[in-house]
This record gives structure tokens, sequence and C-alpha cells, in this order.
């Protein structure tokens, strides 16, 4: 199956990525002035999308050496004088990303729109010439996603999707033990990213109707994917780069149950995707309780792996005879008996949480990954099959959520083809 | 920014009313992810790590506070100093238990601060460290930024409010609550006695004092504002002592950084540097043999009391 081949691909790329990375990072310390970079590999970045993201991921562009933002792209205004405070400049302003796409200032194109349009600008960018850095989720639907993979292979530019934790130290450590069994063998995730907000952005009170769908625009179906896209995502991406798999079938519920505000978007979002090899990922996205947070749990037959958005912690199994890792390397929780004592109780003792190694934020790592790949040629960790096996796997839970129903991935992949 | 900020905004609809909230804290956290020092992965953590090894790129909003920062430095001869962190450590006032270092420990400290070893270049937008071990602490600024960023998002929403950073910084949009928000100056020593009022408007009030983080020995005061000038100096004590100053300024930014620095230099070096600075008014308190006096400069409202 061509899917399975792709993730293949991807996880052996994992180790020669690393390596780049690595030196990269290496390569950059000491000598992070622009001034040291030959004019030849300046990147000069346009912005479809100048919204909160779009800006933060600017900033983040702006730390890269050799790195200038010369075309800030939106329809709504208000949006390029804020894109101007972030670049300090009087950056070129356009309202239509095909004017902006003309322009011969720019190499690269940052897509931070609605993912509803994720598909159309990524698509008019590469076919420009440019290469992309698409925020995630990919695209909205399946033939949103397909389109960019396919066009991506008909260019062949350079595709960054925007999961940034692929690029985080403590997740690239997580997945180098996980595949050597340290955990043994791995049978169920749990991911959730809770939340005690309405989710919803403020909105200028002449701004009307119009402007509170294209401002709030992740709360409504035409342009949003809700918490599973938005959220899920980076959970669904490094489940599926866990399992090195795509799930083979996804069902899921939610629905607008506190957040009565005329939200079509749930408010709150479960899912249950199974992979080939007979593993759940149970994912978790609600807007009431932040108790939780944003975290995954990937459970082994020898142990445990938590990863947050700033660490990972590995917690052992007591080791038994069946158990998938060996004897020698059976490391048993400190257990405190007592009258209450049950092996059922929840652990509650420190696990181990090693260095992370680069302390550097990880949207700045995936723009340093961004540039590095342009200037080297080389291809990014979050590539177009990446973002693809993520992409479609959160539209396949989504149309289990739309649907009501458990839906199998060949029957989701054959909808498009009829 | 190790505060707690509180935001009172006035909205007849509840729903935008928390969609401000939202926004303005999301506003803050990431400001606190780009400035705090406390956090690894936060923008002045990367540069306390790296810049001491040659320039670095920035991006332009943490350029251009560092740059502010700065220009405060240069125009308070020098007492408003974000490198002074190494010797808050030295003090006691990062963590452990206040109190004098010895000299060996002082004259370490010493070594990493000083404002004049960061080297910004604005062509290239770089920050260098030209001494090891130099630390970057923006406490004393990136608070009262927080608030001006946070006012940028209520206007940008169209929402009146007003924004309260740990009761040290203070602003309001200009037509909060439909009127001008009045706000009270206590008395250090009796926070039930006001010592004068001044009304936000357009401006931002920022106060810093003793009260905040403070021990005392042999009769003397030693508060967490430190003034990195008049290191060593220990006879050189103030015969007054300052217990409080409030600035009036444009942005909270300004009224932040003035705060610390109107604090150390005292009124008569105060007013001068003072001049530098348009549209900023400071009030001082200090402890005098007579009980509490006050100063002021270019404040707004001729109303203190108990002033002298």
């Amino acid at each position: 199956m061509e899917t399975k081949t792709e993730l293949m691909d991807r996880r052996d790329f994992i180790g020669l990525a690393a390596a780049g990375l690595g030196a990269l990072s290496l390569g950059m310390r000491g000598c992070n002035s622009p001034r040291a970079v030959a004019p030849s590999d300046w990147v000069h970045v346009g912005v479809i999308g100048v919204g909160s993201r779009g800006q933060h991921m600017m900033r983040m562009l702006l730390r890269v050496p050799g790195v200038q933002i010369t075309g800030l792209c939106d329809i709504y205004e208000p949006r390029i004088a804020e894109g101007r405070r972030v670049t300090g400049e009087q950056t070129t302003a356009y309202s239509d990303y095909r004017k902006m796409l003309e322009a011969r200032d720019i190499d690269a194109v940052l897509v931070a729109t609605p993912l509803g349009l994720h598909a159309e600008h990524v698509i008019a960018a590469l076919d420009s010439g440019r290469a992309v850095y698409g925020e995630k989720s990919m695209g909205r639907t399946l033939q949103d996603c397909n389109r960019i993979r396919d066009e991506v292979r008909r260019t062949g530019k350079i595709y960054q999707v925007g999961l940034q934790f692929m690029y985080a130290p403590w997740y690239r450590e997580a997945l180098r033990r996980i595949g050597e069994g340290r955990i043994g063998q791995v049978t169920q995730m749990f991911s959730c990213w809770h939340r005690n907000n309405n989710w919803r952005r403020p909105v200028p009170p002449d701004g009307g109707l119009q402007l509170e769908r294209l401002l709030n625009w992740r709360l409504y179906r035409e342009l949003s994917g809700g918490l599973l896209a938005e959220l899920g995502s980076h959970q669904i991406n490094f489940a599926n780069t866990v399992f090195n798999a795509m799930p083979e079938s996804a069902m899921a519920s939610g629905g607008v149950d506190y957040w009565k505000d005329g939200r079509e978007i749930d408010d709150n979002v479960h899912a249950i995707l199974r992979y080939p090899g007979g593993q759940t990922l149970e994912a978790s996205y609600i807007t009431t309780n932040r108790l939780d947070g944003a975290q995954e749990r990937v459970f082994g037959t020898g142990g445990s792996v938590v990863l947050t958005h700033t660490e990972a912690t590995y917690y052992e199994e007591p080791w038994y005879p069946n158990s998938a890792i060996p004897p020698e390397m059976k490391i048993e929780h400190k257990l405190i008996t007592g009258p209450t004592y049950s092996a059922e109780q929840p652990y509650h003792g420190k696990g181990d949480s090693p260095s992370k190694g680069s302390a550097d934020d990880v949207d700045l790592r995936a723009c340093q990954g961004f540039i590095d790949c342009i200037r080297n040629h080389r291809r990014p960790l979050a590539d177009e099959n990446a973002g693809w096996s993520e992409g479609v796997a959160v539209a396949l839970c989504n149309r289990a959520l739309e649907e009501g129903r458990k839906i199998t991935l060949s029957e989701f992949l054959g909808s498009a083809a009829s | 920014m190790g505060t707690e900020f509180t935001l009172y905004l006035d909205s007849a609809d509840e729903v935008r009313a928390q969609a401000c909230f939202d926004a303005v804290f999301d506003e803050i956290d990431r400001l606190e992810s780009t400035f705090s020092r406390f956090r690894a992965s936060s923008e002045i953590s990367r540069l306390n790590r790296e810049a001491g090894d040659g320039p670095m790129v920035t991006d332009p909003e943490v350029f251009q506070l560092l740059a502010a920062a700065l220009d405060v430095s240069r125009k308070t001869e020098g007492v408003f100093d974000i490198t002074v962190g190494q010797l808050m450590r030295a003090w006691g006032f990062s963590g452990r238990q206040p109190g004098i270092p010895d000299a060996q420990t002082l004259a370490a400290a010493q070594e990493c601060v000083g404002w004049t070893n960061i080297e910004l270049d604005p062509e290239w937008r770089t920050v260098e460290f030209l001494r090891h071990g130099l630390e970057v602490d923006l406490g004393g600024i990136a608070k009262g930024y927080a608030v001006d960023c946070a006012m940028g998002v209520l206007r940008s929403a169209g929402v009146q409010g007003l924004i309260d950073a740990g009761s040290s910084s203070i602003a309001a949009t200009d037509e909060a609550f439909a009127r001008g928000w009045e706000v009270s100056i206590a008395n250090p020593l009796d926070a039930s006695a006001t010592l004068c009022e001044a009304e936000l408007g357009n401006r931002a009030l920022s106060t810093s004092g003793v009260m905040e983080q403070s021990f005392v020995q042999d009769g003397r005061i030693y508060c967490h504002l430190i003034d990195p000038t008049a290191l060593g100096a220990e006879t050189s004590a103030p015969v007054r002592q300052v217990l409080q100053v409030t600035v009036l300024a444009p942005s909270s930014m300004l009224a932040d950084a003035l705060s610390t620095a109107m604090f150390l230099l005292g009124c008569e070096r105060g007013r001068i540097a003072l001049a530098q600075f348009p549209d900023c008014s400071a009030f001082w308190v200090y402890s005098g043999a007579e009980g509490i006096q006050c100063a002021a400069h270019q404040w707004p409202r001729d109303n203190f009391r108990l002033c002298k």
C-alpha cells in the first residue's frame, strides 16, 4: 500500500534529517549574524495570512539569520499594520495573494490562512515556484490534502507543514527510545488538549457577521476542521509516527454542548483511531477544563512516556515474565505499600525526565529547518508525506464525527476516487 | 514576568468580554514566553545562552525592547540596567534569602554586569554581549511593555478597559468606564492613606518601592532595586531614603523602566534625567527625619498631601 511505504520512508528519513538538524544547530552557534550570510543565501518570505499565528511565525523566521519578510498579504486590512509592526518595516502589502506571488522579491511563502484556504494558497505558491511553509493541518479535506501532495510532487518544490513538534528534541528522543523498545511494545496512546476558554477572538463592535466569521473562522464549518484539526493534528501526527502507519479506522463523538453561542464547530470532541498493528489512539479535546492540558501518553508493555509541550517523562512498568522488555532492563517503580495499597492504584511517583536537548523554541527550530532546507536543497522533516498522513487522518476523524459512525481509511480514500 | 495581571473591562456583551479576556491573556502569555528569563525556550534565554559567543539576529520586537532599555540606561546615568541579574542573585533577591553578599561574591557578580557590554547593531538587527556571563533580565521593562501590548489588544477589539500588573504598572484605555480613571497613590507606610491622585487617560502609571522586596540591616533598608553604578559604595548611603516612586509616562514600558530609574536616582538627579523624557512625571516618597516627605517633577495635578 502506497501510504505504508511513504510512512516507512518517512521513518527512515527521521534519522537522516536528525543528522541534518544537529549539524544545523551546531553550525548556528556563534555565527548567528546575518552579516555572515551570503547575499545569495538570503531568503525573502511573503506571508499569506497575517493573523496571530502568521505573526508569531514571522517573528520566528526573523530570528533566523538571513531572512527578510518582503510581502504581507491579508484581506483584513488591520492585519497589515500589525504585520508591519512585527517586521519593523514598511513591508509591501497585498490584499490579493496572486499579486504577491507575481512579485520578484519573494523566494518562499508562509501560508497561515484559515484551514479551508490552505490548498488554494499553498498550491498557488508552489505553482509560482516558491518554497512553502504551510500551517497545519495540511488541508481541510482529503481532496485538499491530495491536491497539495500532488502539487509538491509535480513542482518538486520544498513544502514544509507546520507540525513543529516534529522538530522538538524531546519528541525525537522519545521516538528513538520507543523505536529501541525501551517501553516495550506500544499498544495504546492517549492524547488530550484540554482548554478552558471559549476559543473566540474578539471582533470589533462594528464588524458585523462577516467579520465575525472571518476572525472566528475556527468556529465555522466552512473553513475550519475544528478541535481535531487545530489541536489534534499534532497529536494524531505523533501517533502516526509512533505506530509508523495511518489509522485504519476512526470513530468520534462530540457536540456544541457548553459554548452555545452560534458556533458550528463542536466544543468537545473525542476520537478513537485504530491502527493496523492493533494499536489505538484515544484522543480528547475539550474547552471547559484544563486540568490535563495538552499531553500525549504512550503506553507500552514495559513502560510509558508522557509528552508535553516542554518535556518528556518516562515511567517503567513493573517487570513481569512475559513483558516485551528484556529482564535486564527491568526497573520497577518504588511502590509504597500500606493498608490501602492496591495494585490498581494509579502511579503517582516521579518519572524520569532526561534533558530535553536544545531548549530553543520548537517553532524557531521548525523555521530554522525550513530555511536550511531552502538553502541546502534538503527535504523537510515535516514534508508532504507527513502532512498528508496527518491531514488525511484528521479529515477521516472529522468525517467520522460528522456521520457519527466508524469509518475505515479504505472507505474514506475510496470516497475521494468515486 | 513573575507578576499578576488583572484586567477590568467594560462590555455589555459577556461573550465578547470573555473573548477579550482570552485575547489579552494570550498576548501576555506570548510576551512571557518571549521575554521571561525563567523559560528556557524564551528568546531572552536564547540570547543569554548564545549572545556572548557573537552577534545574534533577533526579531524586531525583541530588538526594539532591548534598544528601549539601553536608551533608558543611557539617559539615567546607567542606574537602570537590564544586566543587573547576577547582582540580584548575589544579593539573594532572585530566590534565596536576601542579605549583604561578601566582597568576593559581589566582585564576581559585578564582572557580569554592565549595559554598555550589550552591543546592538540596528543595521543587521543583531545583539551581542561583549562579556561572557552577561545576562539580560527585562523584568524592569517587559512588564510595562506587556501592559502596552495588552492595551493594544483592547483597542483593536474596540473595548474599554484597565490593566493592572501587580499594582505596580497600570494603564487604561482613553475612555475607560466613560471617564478618566483616577488612581490613588498610597502612603508606602500606611496603605490606607492616600498621598496623591493621578488621572489615567493617555498615560500609564508605574510605581516602584521598597515595600516589594527588601530587608533592613543596621538601620538601612536594602531593596531589590539595585544601583549597579554604586557598587561597593556602602558609604554613600543616601541621607534620605527613597521609599517609593510613581511615574506617569506615555507608555507603560517607559513608566515601568523610569520608575526603577527614578527610585535609584532620587529626586535631584532624577529631575535632571527626566527632562530627557517628554511627557513624563515622577512623584517621590522619602522617609526623612520628619517622617514621610514627598517631591514631584511635572506632576499633572497639584494635589499632594503630607508633602514638603
